[in-house]
């Protein structure tokens, strides 16, 4: 304990010699978000999404029905999607698409034979302009249909079921946001664990090698120092997020400990890749190598809104994908406890073997 | 205390340290002097356990340095040959952080530091960031930084490389003081002037090996109160060595085309004898250094070969 205080009064007056590196670090993501705030405001996202539709009665009527939306300008605001019956439901609970249509048996025989037919339509409540027009849209086809075989009577209903709403309409800025804070978390986590590169080149390494502390015990203490400072980092960066750029953040000590959780786990990850190279340039240039298509894949520099699906399951599966995901959870207000605490333990088991790796090429190899 | 024992280091197939074995004392500075690759830094990279011997044993005070490796830390102060501060810390954030990693505490750790910074002569800047410091001032703190928390075995490696003369007298007298104190320093140096002025006894390293080892007086001892003559020029070695033959007690240590390199007593007034010997032989004198017996000397006798700086 002694000399965790001991390091600990060291890497902060360290740190506050040159408080520029983590500024930068943080200001360029913040400064991004504020800007595109600015320009596109703070109103929710251009319309884009998805309708899932499973025709289960595959027949001329179904598809002429569905033209509307193969059409300009609404085939350019909404993808239709063939799903199943199940698979649809499935989605559209999950809040994966703006609206899920159920097209049962017979809407061919019941136009024909001027039989009552229903629809089911379910719309997802946490979008807020598509789902009206797909409904309106749906409506006119309908009415047209009823006009045409029946005069106007309505044969054809369309039942409207809407979820209950799971996750706010978010703006531009709230939607890019968290991947610019993450992306900025780690090019500051590298940066962090560069330093041990001035440690080495000023001996001082070695020095602590010599000494009674234990390589363990000198990392440990580094850790803990840099989990503090993301802390404050953090705190300070997702209050100004929201203040500035209207992030909507429900639980800002959640948020700020998650950052700081994720980032200490990014900086071991980084610390292991710094001390296997023989060269300090090497280091760099091959942790240039990995953070880059890292960030790009995990959604740290396109949100997963906007990448393709193949890429957004791929990158779920990096480590800052994973963290990603449960800090807009917790900015969504909606976090499970199971898959956090899944995630947070997945992490951690990580970044404990990324420790020993270090422990023991410090050890071996890099501070003697 | 520290006791060396067939201390061996490989790394493949080259051994750095090849079997050296030596005891210093409380009290005593004992020098391990040597050219630079001789094995001197692999030495005390050993001893401080930055490095595992391959073979033999290293005790600080008793204690086995790789099986009792904190304990051995513990008493131990090393001041590197490179310079081991952090350069954005002030001298006394350095002195608090590298006595704090000896587990020094308040109150003694600030009274120690006042001490270390008064004898180190850096009471005035303690309070300025080390990268504002001069060379000479750096490596008076690296001193400071190593003897902060009053160590019983003081390992300094090449501590004066690079420093000013006036910067260089100072510490020297640090380390001496360290001695009449009670510690026992191990001081690894290539500057022989050094080794003759501060240590107590010594061993000369080439090769990984100790060639030779004793007091000052015994090591002189082993040239015979020679001097050393350096002729430079035109030499046919094997005709020189004829030539030179017939002088008394005279002992070629290195001849070839263009350096000949010859032990005698009394060199100064042999010259005319020597100079008539070799022209004798076709040979073409262009300079001549006469040295007194020195380690200098020893190490051209022991190894055949000057020492590299």
């Amino acid at each position: 304990m002694h000399f965790l205080a001991v390091s600990l009064r060291k890497d902060w007056a360290r740190a506050l010699r040159d408080p520029s590196q983590f500024a930068v670090a943080l200001g360029i993501p913040l400064v991004l978000a504020v800007l595109m705030s600015l320009v596109f405001g703070r109103q929710p996202a251009t319309p884009q999404g998805r309708l899932l539709v499973a025709d289960e009665d595959h027949s001329i009527a179904s598809t002429l029905f569905l033209g509307g939306f193969r059409r300009e300008p609404l085939s350019k605001m909404v993808i239709i999607e063939n799903v199943t019956r199940d698979a649809g439901r499935a989605r559209i609970e999950r809040g994966d698409a703006s609206a899920f249509l159920l097209i049962p048996q017979g809407l061919q025989q019941a136009f024909l034979m001027n039989l009552p037919y229903r629809l089911e339509l379910v719309t997802n409540p946490a979008q807020g302009i598509l789902p009206q027009i797909i409904r309106q849209t749906l409506g006119i086809a309908v009415d047209a249909g009823s006009y045409f075989r029946n005069g106007g009577a309505p044969l054809i209903e369309v039942e409207n079921v809407a979820l209950h709403e799971t996750k706010p309409a978010r703006s531009f800025a709230a939607v890019f946001l968290p991947t610019s804070l993450f992306m900025g978390l780690l090019f500051l986590a590298s940066g962090t664990a560069a330093d041990i590169w001035k440690e080495r080149t000023a001996g001082t390494l070695r020095r602590i090698a010599s000494s009674p502390v234990s390589m363990a015990s000198y990392l440990m203490a580094r850790v803990v120092f840099v989990a503090m400072l993301y802390l404050a980092v953090a705190f300070a960066g997702v209050a100004a997020a929201q203040r500035l750029a209207g992030m909507p953040v429900p639980n800002l000590p959640a948020a700020a400990l998650w950052i700081a959780f994720s980032g200490t786990v990014f900086y071991l990850f980084f610390l292991w890749i710094a001390v296997q190279p023989a060269t300090q340039r090497a280091a760099s240039v091959l942790a240039n190598l990995i953070i880059f298509p890292l960030a790009m894949l995990g959604g740290c520099f396109f949100p997963f809104e906007w990448m393709p699906t193949w890429m957004v399951t791929a990158g779920k599966l990096t480590p800052n994908g994973w963290a990603l995901s449960q800090f807009k959870a917790i900015l969504d207000g909606a976090v499970d406890s199971t898959r956090l605490a899944t995630c947070a333990a997945l992490l951690a088991a990580f970044s404990a073997l990324a420790f020993l790796l270090t422990v023991r090429r410090l050890r071996s190899v890099f501070a003697v | 205390m520290i006791e060396v024992d067939q201390l061996r280091k490989s790394y493949g197939t080259l051994t750095a340290v090849d079997g050296i074995s030596f005891t210093a004392h409380p009290g005593e500075i004992f020098g391990l002097l040597g050219p630079n690759g001789a094995g001197k830094t692999t030495t005390i990279g050993c001893i401080s356990s930055l490095l595992t011997p391959t073979a033999g044993h290293v005790r600080i005070m008793g204690h086995d340095v790789v099986r009792e490796g904190p304990a051995a830390r513990r008493v131990l102060g090393v001041v590197p040959q490179e310079i081991s501060l952090y350069d954005d810390l002030s001298a006394l954030e350095n002195l608090n952080y590298w006595g704090g990693t000896q587990g020094m505490r308040n109150p003694l750790l600030r009274q120690r530091i006042q001490e270390v910074l008064a004898i180190t002569g850096l009471e005035e800047r303690a309070r300025e960031p080390v990268k504002q410091f001069s060379g000479g001032m750096r490596r008076r703190l690296n001193f400071a930084c190593g003897i902060v928390h009053q160590p019983k075995v003081l390992l300094l490696d090449e501590p004066t490389v690079g420093v000013d003369p006036q910067s260089r007298v100072r510490l020297l007298d640090l380390v001496r003081a360290q001695a009449q104190a009670g510690t026992c320093v191990l001081y690894t140096t290539h500057y022989m002037e050094e080794a003759e002025t501060l240590c107590h006894r010594l061993a000369i390293v080439d090769r990984g090996k100790i060639i030779a080892a004793g007091t000052l007086a015994e090591l002189r001892a082993l040239l015979a109160e020679r001097d050393l003559l350096r002729l430079s020029g035109i030499f046919h070695p094997d005709a020189a060595r004829a030539a030179l033959q017939p002088i008394d007690h005279s002992e070629i240590l290195q001849a070839d085309e263009h350096l000949l390199i010859v032990a005698l007593p009394e060199a100064s007034r042999r010259l005319p004898a020597i100079f008539s010997a070799l022209a004798a032989a076709g040979a073409e004198v262009r300079g001549t250094t006469l040295t007194q017996p020195s380690l200098e000397s020893l190490f051209i006798k022991l190894t055949g070969k000057e020492l590299r700086e």
